[in-house]
């Protein structure tokens, strides 16, 4: 079923690759970029408006709200092939799966939340050598990407800003190990926590040899989800000594084809190891929770315009009503004007706001940042 | 005494072998076990607990810190007698129900415990009834409640109805903790205390324990 918007296209008089770009580099830009991060699968279920408009999914939900487009090129940089996908246990509320990255996690059947993962099938130096010699291997000929088929999706002259994968250093391995196996291994096996990062890097920089020379990106982007509300998840001399060097790596290569903001996605308190994402070349923070870390003014102040962010619109606000949105919205203002901000819900907006709430939102989001 | 702070300083580096090899050798040398508990075991963990608190530590050093206490305290047990045990109190301690994330919940536990708490860990998902009952079966002294979720996080203020439909709300105080929950949610509520992390709610539970 096509989805029909519920809004009109926000009225600019610049594309939106050409307005992205000129905000991002504190350039004169028409109005805001229009674009939020998406909903819990809960507001899919939950959200009159998405129910009775079938919207079932965040790309419809885009289309739905007419939000401004952005679209990124990935490729294989990660497990080839993943682990099956299998459920082990169930009982009413929950079920016990083997993931891809092969965990076993718990996970409710009934929310879309994060899992509670359980064990790892990486714990020794033994376990990493198997799986990277099975899943992890640079000469795998699916990690080929297909060129044409890409240039014909993403034309030269595109209205819309094109977003290049880096895919993750350290999160996607959090992921393999489980939030304290990463942590037991850092300091049981530092070696090998080492060589799965020096893995990724390696995989990230074979899919950017292949693909930067034939497309014209504005930005990258990447995912680590490294920190939670007190800090990082992994030792900030181990983030500095062990990913820093390999964000560097990646960055000359970006570098290379002019690419400039590049940003990754990380929750929670970013900034303990906010400097060495910024002398790694990451200098674009999404989407920069508010009650787990700071106001974007804070970071935006202290580090200049060296940075820019993407996101930190309180997630509490939109979930506390009109007027705590007007104030919080009020405060972004400045940042906004700044120019290299951009603003929307600071992670996938929870099915705690009310949807009316959320319409309020985006009427008042376009009423200050819009043409309106 | 050396043999303390070295194991107190080993446990603060998260040297796990090398606090067992130390906790062998204080016994071997006819140390009491409680006093390496307090002295080695419990102190590096306080420091651990300081340091978390300034941000001159993150999590994966309160873990390995942990892991290295709790192997330390396994080679105690059997030599600590019920007068050499420890306990400031005993807390109830849990994530809400429909809740399954643990990971903040077993930070307040290892804080705790590290503090001398007795902590009865409920698990996850737990339905508010069972805080309450559990806490009155074991006499406890504080209820601590955590949540992830904006979406779970009213399950708290069930407890405390709870608490005070069954007419037991005085016996013990709520504590309140997790990403989404703030001091004024706490109030809101009418739970006792909201910590901003978990070395701060240990520090908390021991001033309610010892009031």
């Amino acid at each position: 079923m096509q989805i029909k918007p519920i809004k009109d296209k926000w009225q600019g008089t610049m594309t939106d690759r050409e307005r992205f770009n000129r905000q991002m580099h504190y350039e004169s830009f028409d109005r805001c970029f229009n674009m939020e991060f998406g909903y819990w699968d809960e507001n899919f279920e939950q959200w009159k408006m998405f129910k009775d408009n079938s919207v079932k999914n965040n790309a419809q939900a885009d289309i739905f709200f007419n939000f401004d487009t952005m679209k990124t090129i990935g490729g294989r940089i990660w497990l080839n092939p993943a682990f099956k996908h299998e459920v082990i246990a169930e009982d009413e509320t929950t079920r016990t799966i083997r993931n891809g990255d092969g965990l076993i996690a718990v996970e409710e059947k009934f929310s879309s939340s994060i899992p509670n993962y359980k064990s790892s099938s990486i714990v020794t130096p033994g376990d990493w050598k198997k799986v990277k010699d099975e899943r992890m291997r640079r000469d795998d000929p699916e990690r080929i990407v297909n060129i044409e088929a890409l240039k014909a999706q993403h034309p030269e002259d595109r209205d819309y800003p094109l977003c290049v994968d880096c895919g993750s250093m350290i999160g996607k391995i959090r992921d393999l190990l489980t939030f304290e196996g990463l942590a037991y291994a850092c300091y049981d096996y530092p070696e090998m926590v080492e060589d799965m990062v020096e893995t990724c890097c390696l995989l990230v920089e074979d899919f950017l040899e292949q693909v930067l020379p034939h497309f014209n990106f504005d930005l990258a982007g990447g995912w680590e989800d490294i920190c939670f509300k007190n800090g990082p998840i992994v030792s900030v001399d181990f983030f500095k000594n062990v990913v820093t060097p390999r964000y560097k790596r990646i960055r000359k290569k970006l570098d290379e084809y002019g690419i400039d903001i590049w940003y990754t996605d990380c929750d929670g308190d970013v900034r303990p190891i906010l400097p060495y994402f910024m002398e790694g070349g990451i200098n674009c923070l999404f989407p920069f929770e508010v009650n787990g870390c700071a106001h974007p003014s804070e970071v935006l102040e202290e580090y200049g315009k060296e940075l820019r962010i993407m996101g930190g619109v309180d997630k509490m606000a939109l979930g506390a009503g009109k007027e705590a949105i007007d104030t919080y919205l009020e405060s972004l203002i400045p940042l906004v004007e700044r120019g290299g901000y951009i603003p929307f819900c600071d992670h996938r907006c929870p099915p705690n706001v009310k949807e009316e709430d959320y319409l309020y939102y985006l009427d008042k989001k376009e009423k200050l940042f819009g043409l309106k | 005494m050396q043999i303390l702070q070295d194991i107190s300083q080993a446990l603060q580096q998260g040297r796990k072998p090398k606090v067992e090899e130390l906790v062998r050798q204080a016994l071997d040398e006819g140390l009491s076990p409680k006093q390496i508990l307090e002295e080695g075991l419990l102190d590096g963990m306080g420091i651990i607990g300081e340091k978390f608190k300034c941000n001159e530590v993150f999590v994966p050093e309160v873990l390995v810190a942990a892991r290295a206490m709790n192997a330390g305290a396994a080679l105690l047990k059997p030599y600590l007698t019920d007068e050499d045990a420890v306990n400031k109190g005993t807390v109830v301690l849990g994530t809400v129900k429909g809740d399954l994330h643990d990971i903040g919940k077993n930070l307040v536990r290892m804080m705790m415990e590290g503090r001398g708490l007795t902590v009865i860990d409920l698990g996850v998902d737990i339905p508010a009834e069972r805080f309450v009952d559990a806490a009155v079966e074991n006499n406890a002294d504080i209820i601590c409640c955590s949540a992830l979720l904006t979406t779970t996080m009213y399950e708290m203020k069930n407890v405390v109805d709870i608490a005070v439909a069954k007419g037991v709300r005085d016996k013990f105080k709520i504590m309140v903790g997790g990403a989404p929950i703030t001091d004024s949610f706490c109030k809101e509520i009418g739970a006792d205390r909201y910590e901003v992390d978990a070395a701060s709610a240990a520090d908390a539970a021991i001033d309610f324990c010892s009031a």
